[in-house]
């Protein structure tokens, strides 16, 4: 029998995690999400929640607490002898909580939905989680250590013995969590024939061992630790956020590296473990304080790690002036060479505006990595409910539209029609300021965030939920729909102001139709073949800068109490489905009820080279300008890479966007002919890792819809 | 140079981050006008000099108002009289990305069928710090070429069919202006690269190849020789006023085996922008 080697090992994971998404879509169907790394559920099995009695939620400390003690012992054990970790997430308890019924029963806010419907407003209200924890206190402390930090402040703060009972029944439980998988290690072990693997599975334990209870000492424990908080924050509340993994995990590497204890090759088959384990989010290199770049040996490692999986993980590049050139140079060819979406940059310039806001300073702006989809936040310190909360912009622009066209007396301009979007923006952005408040009042009570709050600052320190004592609540409110608006705006001054083409009149019949008829479809060609955004110094350009300008303005003006301070972005999440469901047809030629324009970009068609460069310079010139993002959502052919310059060239436009101020780049990497086929049988194509927003996803797992959106854009994008 | 600013010509198109165009991040400007008429034309909107509509009837949704514009994208108008100075404000949209060897290159059509224009537009761009590329035909005199040049930092030039009566009957013109071109490129102090579109059946052997290889290899300034397989793309584009056939691409291996011949000629080959490796480097 043939010693398995490191990486064969990590292609037998890669195949098996194959067999998992095939299975996971038989069992859920469609998940039009992130990946996770989740495996599949045992077929027996089943879980109950203890809800309060005669109703079908629960709510509270000590109910969220207990829930998730019996969610982790009902949940199925994971050890895989190929692996040197074990742990894996298959339910979450967020599933089972009833939370929006919660909130509907026990802290209503029915004065607040009217507007919220009428702006098709997605409040925030009861989100969990959209925030980064400060690993290096977990790492400090080990699970035992947490324990001791919440008796000693317990005893501290008796009056708050509730949250800290909740917080000991919380961390007892992930203890025998690990507990139990250690048990099933032993049994593995005893069964184990191959001497490679026996011998992985005595480090997996004694690794276990160590660090149920103590600090993680050695490379392995802390990624075993992490590996263990990052699965049960998923399960407790589907927490994605990671770390800057490799500034993280350097000094456990340098001090095993000296001691003998391990090699390079040996720390990427754990670190592929490790994103095996999950996708969450983990920034690589950045710089410091003072613009020194924070590559390491790790940063590679990582990168070369996921390069062996060769599957979904989301790990993103923050790009500054400093960056160590090869490094980026790696990213991107695995990029080209892996085709699964990562890594994602981000642009140090833009975040840095982050210290635009009260009481930012250069360090901590710096230290604001990139921990979600489409987001980045302060690990420890910052509570911003980052892609929880969304104004669809789109839809107040159809109802600005209305309002106008509808009211005989008024002047019919674009003009006008600008200053009634304004109007609407100001109640749209209100009514979300005030949903934004009911969360931050009443979060605590419904759903405390029993997990995450145990690598926070403050939390433990003051018997407090971060949602409460959060030191920097910047929170983001993401505006939908720019460039459907931006396009139609720019449609209507060219087509109806300046070349008279078409009435007022006429193109609200057109709207109200639906662009029906022959007519109808001319004017809508019409529109649609006006000046776009990010053709480059066009009516669309100028009017996307207008708009962001003004969504930006309003979302900052709204003054909030204390530390709260709303920060803006454009941002769609994949839900650019659902989002234009709520519009009727637009004046860019958009059919009513179909997608408005995914985050940031621009209109499908945009121009007919599909220029990237185009894109990169107008999304780069929409930003909004306090650290929130304003993705570039790019596809490339992977032909690019094989040509002479070809990586080169990509690299340019990412440099040059993240210059102009551009703050996070997701790029695909799509073969036009293998996305046209998968899209056709998905099934043939398990593996098949495609970036839908900021995360990747397997596109067999994408719902007919969500598949021809990226289908759509990537067609277009080329 | 106020006067000169307002020198007009005829464009096709401007694209964008070009990558096929030049080394680095480009803009292609297609200037409209060929004096040559290549059965196999990929750019067959860019011969004629005037203004043209090209039509695409699949796309008609017959509303019967086409003399007030078309905007389904039937007929769409192929041509722009556009002075220099409004080619470089769009060119300069992507100044910032011309970093590392990107810039302008101007192709067509036959650039140099619009000398002044061309010069120009590459005068200005040099002004503007960008780097100057053009792709030409070779089919003009020494005269105009070397004018032209002036203000080029690259050159990527095209020798189809090495000999002349093929040449003459594939592409309407004879062949004689452009050896006598590639054999003067070695008395330019700008870098060169000569390229052969290979199409099925009309100049796939060594033999068709090996000629050129051998010219390309005299010129001390050759960056490259590169082979650029027949494409279709032509055939979709809705021009009026040319008809084209079809042909077909080289095999895979017909690219591969050419390749190698020139090897025995240039240091260098490229396969449609991919650096070829000998058989024993793969």
């Amino acid at each position: 029998m043939e010693k398995l080697s490191y990486p064969e090992r990590v292609k037998f994971l890669r195949e098996k995690k194959i067999e998992h998404t095939i299975k996971k879509k038989e069992q859920n169907g469609y998940m039009d999400g992130d990946d996770y790394g989740t495996v599949p559920l045992p077929p027996d099995y089943e879980f109950k929640p203890m809800y309060f009695a005669d109703k079908d939620f629960f709510f509270g400390d000590i109910s969220y607490a207990l829930n998730f003690k019996h969610f982790l012992e009902g949940h199925p054990l994971y050890v895989d002898p190929l692996e040197i970790m074990c742990g894996r997430w298959a339910d979450m308890l967020p599933h089972y909580t009833g939370r929006d019924k919660a909130y509907d029963t026990v802290y209503p806010y029915e004065e607040l939905k009217p507007l919220q419907e009428k702006y098709d407003i997605v409040s925030g209200i009861g989100a969990d989680a959209h925030f980064a924890c400060d690993y290096s206190i977990g790492l400090q402390l080990g699970f035992g250590g947490l324990l001791e930090k919440i008796r000693h402040y317990k005893a501290i703060n008796p009056e708050k013995e509730e949250f800290y009972l909740a917080e000991e029944i919380t961390v007892q439980a992930i203890i025998d969590f690990i507990g139990r998988h250690i048990e099933e290690i032993r049994r593995c072990l005893e069964k184990e024939t191959r001497p490679e693997l026996k011998e992985t599975l005595e480090e997996m334990l004694e690794a276990n061992k160590s660090v149920q209870y103590g600090k993680p000492e050695t490379f392995l424990e802390a990624c075993q630790w992490i590996a263990w908080f990052n699965t049960v924050s998923r399960i407790y509340d589907r927490d994605g956020a990671g770390c800057n993994l490799d500034i993280l995990l350097y000094p456990y590497y340098e001090k095993d590296i000296q001691k003998g204890l391990l090699d390079d090759e040996k720390a990427t088959f754990i670190l592929a473990n490790l994103l095996l384990i999950d996708t969450h989010y983990y920034q690589l290199s950045g710089a410091d304080e003072e613009d020194k770049d924070l590559t390491n040996r790790l940063s590679y490692l990582i990168l070369d790690a996921a390069h062996w999986l060769n599957c979904s993980a989301n790990l993103t590049i923050r790009i500054h002036d400093n960056i160590d050139p090869e490094f980026l140079r790696r990213g991107v060819t695995y990029l080209f060479e892996d085709r699964n979406g990562w890594p994602r940059f981000s642009g140090d310039k833009g975040l840095m505006n982050y210290q635009k806001n009260e009481g930012i300073t250069r360090k901590i702006a710096r230290n604001r990595i990139a921990v979600g989809c489409n987001w980045m936040a302060v690990p420890g310190l910052e509570y911003p409910l980052n892609d929880c909360v969304k104004i669809n912009v789109a839809r107040i622009f159809d109802i600005s539209f209305h309002e106008m066209m509808e009211d005989a007396d008024s002047e019919k301009s674009t003009a006008r029609l600008f200053s009634i979007l304004e109007k609407h923006l100001e109640i749209a952005v209100d009514v979300t300021a005030k949903g934004i408040l009911h969360h931050l009042t009443c979060q605590q009570y419904v759903m405390p965030e029993l997990v995450m709050n145990l690598m926070m600052k403050d939390t433990l320190e003051t018997g407090q939920d971060i949602s409460v004592c959060a030191r920097l609540k910047t929170v983001g409110v993401d505006g939908v729909g720019l460039g459907t608006i931006a396009d139609s705006f720019a449609a209507m001054e060219q087509r109806i102001e300046k070349e008279k083409r078409i009435s007022w009149e006429e193109l609200f019949q057109a709207v109200e139709h639906n662009f029906e008829g022959t007519q109808g479809e001319r004017i809508r060609l019409m529109l649609k073949s006006s000046e776009r955004y990010c053709q480059g110094s066009s009516l669309g350009d100028e009017w996307a800068v207008r708009i962001s300008k003004l969504y930006a303005c309003k979302v900052r003006e709204r003054k909030m109490p204390g530390v709260i301070e709303l920060i803006p972005g454009w941002f769609s999440w994949s839900s650019t489905i659902a989002f234009g469901e709520k519009v009727g047809a637009t004046a860019d030629g958009r059919f009513a009820g179909t997608p408005v324009t995914h985050g940031a970009n621009p209109n499908p068609g945009f121009r007919q080279d599909g220029a990237p460069t185009a894109m990169a310079t107008g999304i780069a010139s929409i930003q909004t300008g306090y650290g929130n993002t304003c993705p570039l959502q790019i596809e490339f052919d992977p032909k690019v890479s094989a040509e002479q310059g070809g990586i080169e060239r990509v690299e340019q436009i990412l440099r040059t966007h993240v210059d102009k101020g551009g703050t996070l780049i997701n790029i695909n990497i799509l073969d036009k002919d293998k996305i046209l086929k998968a899209n056709e049988d998905p099934m043939q194509y398990p593996d098949l890792v495609v970036r839908v927003t900021g995360f990747t996803a397997y596109f067999a797992t994408l719902s007919p819809q969500f598949r021809k959106l990226v289908v759509d854009r990537f067609i277009d994008g080329i | 140079m106020v006067e000169t600013t307002e020198i007009s010509g005829m464009v096709s198109n401007i694209q964008r981050s070009s990558m096929h165009d030049g080394p680095g991040i480009r803009s292609t400007v297609f200037l409209k006008g060929c004096n040559m008429n290549c059965q196999w034309c990929h750019n067959p909107e860019t011969i004629s000099f005037s203004e043209e509509l090209l039509f695409y009837p699949d796309k008609c949704i017959h509303c019967g108002l086409c003399e007030q514009g078309c905007f389904s994208g039937a007929k769409v108008p192929c041509g722009r009289r556009m002075t220099a100075t409004e080619v470089l404000e769009e060119v300069l949209l992507d100044a910032a990305y011309y970093q590392n060897g990107g810039g302008i290159t101007v192709s067509g059509g036959e650039p140099c069928c619009q000398p002044r224009f061309t010069k120009e537009i590459l005068y200005l761009a040099r002004l503007a710090g960008v780097h100057t590329a053009i792709e030409s035909n070779l089919n003009v005199s020494v005269d105009v070429l070397s004018e032209v040049l002036t203000e080029a930092d690259l050159l990527m030039c095209d020798c189809k069919i090495f000999d002349e009566e093929k040449h003459r009957k594939y592409t309407g013109v004879s062949n004689r202006q452009i050896l006598q071109n590639l054999e003067w490129l070695s008395t330019l102090k700008i870098p060169v690269i000569i390229r052969t579109p290979v199409i099925a059946a009309v100049n796939d052997t060594p033999d068709d190849i090996l000629p050129i290889a051998k010219l390309a290899a005299n010129l001390p300034n050759l960056l490259y020789y590169e082979l650029l397989p027949y494409h279709a793309l032509g055939l979709s584009k809705g021009t009026v006023n040319s008809e084209k056939i079809k042909f077909d691409a080289p095999s895979r291996e017909t690219l591969y085996a050419l390749a190698e011949s020139a090897l025995q000629q240039v240091k260098e080959v490229y396969i449609a922008s991919k650096k070829y490796k000998k058989t024993a480097e793969k």
